[in-house]
Order: structure tokens, then sequence, then C-alpha cells
């Protein structure tokens, strides 16, 4: 990413968060319409049932997608989400990140059709569908068709794991957040963006909190001491779609792709 | 525009990427625009991105078949787009996009634009998932 223009757009964004409060003041509007209350299960917790996409907003449902999030935060009063970091590698992780990055992300596993691992998956450019119950939680997902199973009945990892893509996970309420503890995971997965490897060790905390009816707060933090110098953290807002539904995605179906990258790698980056 | 567009949805969605199958600049160069007219002559509707093929005509009467890859079918019908309705073979299309690295008739397209007028985005903006 340019990170002059980003530089320039994060200034925009602070501008624009400036001048709210000024403006509020001096005009005194009237005060936003009311929230739709955040919905409940029977037993008191945040019912985060519903279809939702946490990623790609323009890409799934095009450029005016963009105004019309910008309004929802703004009618919401809803704050940015905090700042992203890098990856804090170890230098040896750090160098083979470098190295998919100038090989431009031809590496990726996602263009093999791979099942995308955590917390990458949440932000796939299409929909979710999470279906919560009494005893877990279910997270159905359109790319890949993959699903997750998330037991939220205090019950603890299986004890015959084998590293997989999406890990195992179990969840937990922390007041209002369901708190997810996921591990077991296999190395074929990057986590948020080209390059970002991991080993088995990997360990990722997600947090999903509901702050308003349209919107899921995502936190993830990745924990992994073979390539991590510390745990690294990514956010992401989930928003509802109502009246959207999970469609079918096969993603190898015509995936050219496979072809064309090897024949990239063994030309251009050919050793 | 298309890269503000681009980097607003990145920042709104968290810098987390939000590649659609794979990084852009695995096999496009977002530095080589490219816009031709010409006629559809075969659609793959198909995942993990559809493929379309025009044929354009040269000054001296020659056709070159260039061949254009967009969105996977689930994102263009959430945007309006409909299989065999919106684009069919033989419809006269200006197609914008950005050119591939190594075959030179093949390209990343961004938007189409149709013979009544109509224009629609049918492919991701330079730049997306490469980070």
């Amino acid at each position: 990413m340019d990170t002059r223009i980003t530089s320039s757009l994060l200034t925009l964004v602070l501008a624009m968060s400036a001048i709210d409060l000024p403006l509020y003041a001096q005009t005194k509007p009237a005060p936003p319409a009311a929230q739709k209350p955040i919905p409940r299960t029977a037993d008191g917790k945040p019912d985060l049932s519903g279809v939702w996409v946490g990623g790609g907003f323009a890409l799934l449902f095009g450029d005016a997608e963009l105004d019309a999030i910008r309004k929802a935060d703004a009618a919401a009063g809803r704050k940015p989400l905090p700042p992203q970091e890098p990856p804090p590698y170890k230098p040896d992780a750090e160098a083979r990140r470098q190295q998919y990055l100038a090989r431009r992300g031809i590496d990726d596993p996602m263009a093999q059709c791979l099942l995308s691992g955590v917390p990458r998956i949440t932000v796939r450019p299409l929909p979710f569908e999470i279906i919560q119950q009494p005893h877990r939680v279910v997270i159905l997902y359109e790319v890949h068709h993959a699903f997750r199973f998330i037991p939220t009945d205090g019950r603890p990892h299986p004890d015959d794991m084998e590293p997989s893509y999406l890990g195992d996970s179990i969840g937990r309420w922390d007041g209002d957040t369901l708190v997810v503890d996921v591990v077991g995971f296999n190395t074929n997965t990057w986590l948020a963006g080209v390059g970002t490897i991991h080993s088995e060790k990997l360990r990722v905390t997600e947090r999903y909190t509901r702050d308003t009816f349209d919107t899921i707060v995502y936190e993830a933090t990745m924990e992994d001491p073979e390539v991590l110098t510390k745990p690294w953290k990514q956010y992401a807002t989930l928003r509802l779609r109502p009246g959207e539904r999970i469609r079918e995605y096969e993603c190898i179906e015509n995936n050219e792709d496979i072809q064309r990258f090897q024949k990239l790698l063994d030309t251009e980056f050919k050793k | 525009m298309r890269t503000l567009s681009a980097l607003l949805c990145a920042l709104l969605a968290g810098t987390v990427s939000v590649a659609a199958h794979h990084s852009f600049a695995a096999e496009y160069d977002g530095e080589k625009p490219v816009t031709v007219t010409g006629v559809v002559a075969r659609i793959d509707w198909m995942n993990p991105h559809i493929y379309f093929y025009v044929d354009v005509k040269d000054d001296k009467g020659g056709v070159t078949q260039w061949k254009f890859e967009g969105y996977p079918p689930n994102m263009l019908v959430r945007q309006g787009w409909q299989r065999n309705v919106t684009m069919k073979v033989g419809d006269t299309v200006k197609v914008f996009g950005w050119r591939a690295r190594v075959n030179p008739t093949q390209a990343a397209s961004r938007d189409v634009t149709f013979a009544d007028g109509r224009k629609l985005n049918s492919g991701p903006p330079a730049g997306t998932g490469g980070q």
C-alpha cells in the first residue's frame, strides 16, 4: 500500500473526526435516531446469529457500499478501529515474509483454493453465517464451504487433534463478548496478508463483541513463540447483512491460477 | 479515485488483507491500464473468478482475442449481474482493466461498458489483496 496516500487518508479520516465535535457543539443537531437494541438469547447473552461480512465490502457489494458504511458508522457513533500493526516477526520469519512479498503473493495458499485459516477467513470478501445455540456457536463460511463448531459448554480442546487449516475452537463468554480459543493449526495458511506465516504452535484468541445491532467488533490476537516476538492483534468490523444468504462457492472449479502461477515461479522466479 | 476507493475499503475493513482469491499483483500490473472495445466471444462464468474473451478488430481488419479476468460469480450477482443476461456472447463492450505481466492479450478487468451506456464493475481495483 502506498504509504504516502495512506497517510493522507488517515489524516483525512482524523480531520473528519476532529471536525465532528465542534460541529455538534455549534449546531446541536437532534440526537441520533434510536439504535435498535442488540438482540439477546434466552440466557441473556448477545445473539450473534445472522449473516455477516468482515471485509471487502466494495468488492462484494459495489463502490457505493463504502458511503453506506461511513454513514452507518457516523449515525451509530462508532469509533474507528485501533490502527493496525505490522506483524512482530522474529528476523528469520520476517525475512521469509519479505521473500513472499517480493514474489508478489504468488505463493499464497489461497490462490490454490486451499482453505484459509483464522483469522484470515473472517475478512475474506464473502459472507458467513453465525448460528448461536445455547451450547455452541456455529459459523458457516461461504468461502470454501467451511464451517466451525465452537462449543461454549466448558469442554476443553480434544486430546486427539490433528493439525488443521481452521484449528480447533472452544468458546466462552466474557461478559457480552464471545471469546474463542483456537489451537491445533497446520502451517498451510497465512494469518492476515501476504507471507504472514506461522508454526503449529500458533494460538489465536478471537473476541466477538456486538457493539451495535448492525456490527460486531472482531479482534484476533495471534501468539506463536516460533515466529512472533510478541502477540499480534488484528481488528475488523463485521457487518450484518439482513436478507443476505450463503451461496455455493466451489473455488477449484476453474482455477487456472495454479498452472499460471507455477509457470511464473518456473520462469520469473527460477533460481 | 480507483486507488482511493480501494484504500478506503481497506481502511474501513481494517487493513487485514481482503484478497478475493489471490493477490492482484501476482499476475497483473497496476501501472499498465488498458481499454479495449470489441465483441464478446466467450464467457466462462465460473469460480474462482470469471473469464470472458473479447474479439478486438484492428485497423487492418485483423482480430485479436483478449482474455479478461473478473470477480467470481458470487460477487457479480451481488452487484446486479445476471449470468447470460447482463453480458452475452455477441455483445459489443468496452472493457477497462490492467495488463497481465506475461500474456500480452490478457488483463484483469475492472469495468465493462455496454452498448446502451451501462457501466458495471467487473473486477477488483488494482492492488487489491497484494499486502
